[in-house]
C-alpha cells in the first residue's frame, strides 16, 4: 500500500453504480468469433470480386457484425474497406440512394472506423467521398445515431 | 412570423428552465445563480418582481407549485421551496435533500404537497412537507438509477413518477408517501396493484441520454426526447413507438400538445410539431423555421477557375471573399430563438387542447409560440 | 482550394454539428464541479460518446471526441518534411502560448496530433455554434496555406542569405 491517497475508494462502493464502457455494451447472448464471422465475409469477397458492389454494400450494412469480437470485427472491417475502396465515385451516390435509415447508420460506422486506421486512411479521399453523398442524403442525421449508439463495428 | 405571438429578451445569458404560475400572472426562470420572477403583461415586456438569491451555483430548474410556492434547485446541491408573503417577497426554505451531487431537475407533483428532485448523485429525492418540524424531509429512490437524472414528470394521480437520464433508461417508479398518499389515487391504474415508495413500475432501454420526460395522464402514456435525436411515446403496454427529429439534432424538451400531437424542440432552435396517424407519429409541422434561401453553400470554395490565372487578382478576390462571406452571415435568416431551446412549458390550454406553448433558450429569451 | 480539401471539410462540418449539442452537466464524481467530461480521467464512461476520426490521408486527420458537456477536437496538419515539421510545430506553439485570445484553443495538443481544440458548454452557450463551426472550418482552411506561404518565405530568405554569403567568395 505505498500511494493509499491515490486509492479510488468509491470503485469499492457496490452503491457507487458507475457505468464502465463494458457496461454500456447492449448484452449480446452470443459473441461471434473470426470463425464463425468467416462465411459472411467469404460472402463479402465474392460479391466483391464479381464487382457487384451494390450487393455488397446491402450486406454489409444490413448485417453489420455488432456482436463480434476485436479480430473478427477488424477482419470484417477490411472486407468492407475493400468494397468501398473499389466503387466507382460516380455509382456512390446511387448505391447510397438505395439504403434505409438502419443501413445508413451502419454505414457511417464503417466510415469513421475506416478513417482511424492506417489501411483506411490511405484511402481517405474515397471514404470521405461516401461521407460526402451520404451526408446530402440524410443531412446529420446518421452522425448524431452514431454518437449515441453503443454498437460498434 | 405567424408562429410567434411574443417575444421577449429577459437575461443576458442561459435560461435553463422556466415556469409560469397556474393563472400566468408570474413567471420565474433560471439565471446563473439565481432565481428571477417576473410579473406578466397581456403583450408587454415581463416586469422584474423578486430575485431569490440563496444558491451559490448554477441553478438548474425551478417549478411552481398550484399553490404558488415556487421550487428552485441549483448545482451547489440545494433545492430550496421558496413560500410567498403577502408583501411580494418569499420566504425561503432550505430543503433536506439529502445528497451530495448537484441537482438536476425539480418538479411539483399535482397535489402541490410533494415535489420530486433528481440528481447527480443517482438519486430522486422525493420531498414533502412535514408540519411537526417545519421542514422539507425527503426520501431517496437510488435503485436502479445508473447516472445523472436529467428529467422527471410526475404523473396526475401524484404517485406514479417518471424519470429519464444519462444512463438511457427511462423509468417510471412510484413515488406513494404514506400519510400523504392515499391508495384511491392510483386505484384501478393500469400501470399495476400496489405502489409502495421507490418500486420501480416500468423501464425501457433507450441507449442515448434522455433529455425530457413527459407524462399524458389521461391516456396514460409517457413520451421522451433523447440524445440520438428520438422521440419515443409509450405506455404500459410497452408498446414503443419512435419518431425521429426532421434535422437530426436531438431535442431538449418536449410537450403533449393534446392526446394525439406533441411539440418538441432543443438544439435546432425551433420547435417541430409531431402528430399521432395512421402510420404512427410523424412530423406534421415545423414551427418558426428559418426560411432557407437557397442551400447555404457548404464551404467558402473561393473561385475554383478563376485560380492561377493572375496573381495581382488574389487581393482583389480575397476581399470579395470577405465581402461576400459577411454577406452570407447577415443574408441568413434566423429562427427567433438563436441557441439552443431548453425547455417547453405549456401556455394557454382550451377544449384539453394547447394553444399556446412557452419556450426559453440558452439565448436568454422567452418565446410564446402560436400552434 | 483544391478539390479533394472539400469533402474532408465537409465530413469535418457534419461532425461538429452533430458533436457540438452540449448541455450544462455537473460533476457526477466530484461535489460541486463542473468540469469538461471530455478531459478528466473518466469514470463515468456513459457520459463518452463515440469518437470521430476524419481523415483525408495518413498525414491530414481530424479526431474529434464528444462528451455530454464538451467536445474535443484535435487536427494534424500536413508535415511534408522536416521543414514543414518545424514550421508548423512553430505555429500551433505561437497560437497555444496565446490561448486565452482564442477561448477554444487548447494549450497542448492531444499526442500525435498538431493542435487540439476543446468547446465546453460554456462556449456553445455564449457563441452562436454555427459560427464557431465556422471558425474551426476556417482556421483548417487557413492554415495549410499558412504553413506553405511561410516555407516560401522561409526558402528565399535561405537563398538570400546563401547568396550574400557566397558572394564574398566571388572573384
Amino acid at each position: 500500500m505505498e500511494d493509499w491517497r491515490r486509492i479510488d475508494i468509491d470503485a469499492y462502493d457496490p452503491e457507487s453504480g458507475r457505468l464502465t464502457v463494458d457496461d454500456l455494451k447492449p448484452p449480446y447472448p452470443h459473441i461471434l468469433t473470426l470463425q464463425e464471422l468467416q462465411p459472411a465475409i467469404q460472402q463479402l469477397r465474392s460479391y466483391t470480386s464479381s464487382g457487384d458492389f451494390s450487393a455488397a454494400v446491402q450486406l454489409i450494412t444490413s448485417e453489420p457484425p455488432y456482436d463480434a469480437d476485436e479480430q473478427a470485427k477488424s477482419q470484417y472491417l477490411t472486407g468492407v474497406l475493400e468494397v468501398l475502396t473499389q466503387v466507382r465515385q460516380a455509382d456512390i451516390a446511387n448505391i447510397i440512394k438505395q439504403l434505409d435509415r438502419k443501413q445508413q447508420d451502419a454505414l457511417i460506422k464503417y466510415l469513421y472506423k475506416g478513417m482511424s486506421i492506417p489501411e483506411g486512411q490511405k484511402h481517405g479521399g474515397i471514404l470521405l467521398a461516401w461521407f460526402e453523398k451520404l451526408t446530402q442524403v440524410a443531412g446529420v442525421n446518421p452522425i448524431v445515431h452514431y454518437l449515441s449508439d453503443r454498437r460498434t463495428v | 412570423m405567424s408562429d410567434i405571438a411574443a417575444q421577449f429578451k429577459l437575461v443576458k445569458g442561459p435560461i435553463y428552465s422556466h415556469c409560469f404560475n397556474q393563472d400566468r400572472s408570474l413567471l420565474a426562470i433560471t439565471y446563473d445563480t439565481d432565481c428571477y420572477v417576473y410579473k406578466v403583461f397581456a403583450s408587454k415586456q415581463p416586469q422584474l418582481v423578486a430575485v431569490l438569491p440563496d444558491h451559490d451555483k448554477t441553478v438548474t430548474a425551478v417549478d411552481i407549485s398550484v399553490h404558488g410556492r415556487i421550487v428552485t434547485c441549483s448545482q451547489d446541491r440545494n433545492a430550496i421551496v421558496w413560500e410567498p408573503l403577502s408583501n411580494g417577497t418569499y420566504k425561503p426554505t432550505l430543503v433536506l435533500l439529502r445528497i451530495n451531487r448537484a441537482a438536476t431537475t425539480v418538479s411539483w407533483a399535482s397535489t402541490g404537497y410533494k415535489f420530486a428532485v433528481g440528481s447527480s448523485a443517482r438519486i430522486i429525492a422525493v420531498c414533502y412537507y412535514e408540519q411537526d418540524n417545519d421542514w422539507w424531509v425527503s426520501k431517496h429512490i437510488k435503485k436502479p438509477i445508473k447516472s445523472t437524472i436529467n428529467a422527471l414528470s410526475w404523473h396526475s394521480n401524484s404517485v406514479l413518477l417518471a424519470c429519464g437520464g444519462t444512463d438511457g433508461y427511462a423509468r417510471v417508479f412510484s413515488g406513494f408517501i404514506k400519510g400523504l398518499d392515499t391508495k384511491e389515487q392510483v386505484a384501478g391504474s393500469p400501470w399495476g396493484e400496489k405502489f409502495p415508495f421507490g418500486s420501480l413500475v416500468r423501464e425501457w432501454y433507450q441507449g442515448a441520454w434522455i433529455h425530457d420526460i413527459q407524462w399524458r395522464s389521461s391516456i396514460d402514456r409517457v413520451a421522451f426526447v433523447a440524445h440520438d435525436g428520438s422521440l419515443t411515446i409509450t405506455d404500459y403496454t410497452d408498446d414503443i413507438i419512435t419518431a425521429d427529429s426532421p434535422e437530426g439534432l436531438p431535442f431538449n424538451s418536449l410537450c403533449w400538445i393534446n392526446d394525439h400531437e406533441i411539440l418538441a424542440a432543443g438544439f435546432s432552435n425551433h420547435p417541430v410539431l409531431f402528430s399521432e396517424g395512421s402510420k404512427g407519429w410523424e412530423v406534421s409541422k415545423i414551427l418558426d423555421r428559418p426560411p432557407k434561401a437557397n442551400e447555404k453553400p457548404l464551404l467558402s470554395t473561393g473561385n475554383d477557375d478563376e485560380e492561377g490565372t493572375n496573381f495581382g487578382m488574389s487581393a482583389l478576390r480575397k476581399f470579395k471573399e470577405l465581402d461576400l462571406k459577411g454577406k452570407v452571415s447577415q443574408q441568413e435568416e434566423k429562427s427567433t430563438h438563436e441557441n439552443s431551446i431548453t425547455e417547453l412549458a405549456p401556455y394557454a390550454e382550451s377544449n384539453n387542447n394547447i394553444t399556446q406553448v412557452s419556450s426559453v433558450a440558452l439565448d436568454g429569451k422567452l418565446v410564446i409560440y402560436q400552434l | 482550394m483544391s478539390q479533394s480539401l472539400r469533402p474532408y471539410l465537409t465530413a469535418v462540418r457534419f461532425s461538429l454539428q452533430a458533436a457540438l449539442n452540449l448541455s450544462n452537466f455537473s460533476s457526477q464524481e466530484v461535489e460541486r464541479h463542473n468540469r469538461p467530461e471530455v478531459e478528466v480521467g473518466n469514470t463515468s464512461a456513459e457520459l463518452l460518446l463515440q469518437p470521430m476520426h476524419i481523415a483525408r490521408n495518413e498525414h491530414e486527420q481530424v479526431l474529434i471526441e464528444p462528451s455530454v458537456n464538451s467536445v474535443r477536437m484535435s487536427i494534424k496538419v500536413k508535415q511534408a518534411d522536416e521543414i514543414e515539421q518545424i514550421l508548423v510545430h512553430k505555429f500551433t506553439n505561437f497560437l497555444e502560448q496565446r490561448a486565452e485570445n482564442f477561448y477554444v484553443l487548447r494549450r497542448v495538443p492531444v499526442p500525435g496530433y498538431s493542435i487540439s481544440f476543446l468547446i465546453t458548454n460554456k462556449h456553445t452557450e455564449t457563441m452562436i455554434t454555427e459560427k464557431l463551426i465556422e471558425f474551426i472550418i476556417d482556421f483548417m482552411e487557413e492554415v495549410d496555406k499558412e504553413i506553405s506561404e511561410m516555407k516560401l518565405f522561409l526558402n528565399a530568405r535561405a537563398r538570400f542569405a546563401a547568396e550574400a554569403y557566397l558572394e564574398q567568395f566571388v572573384y
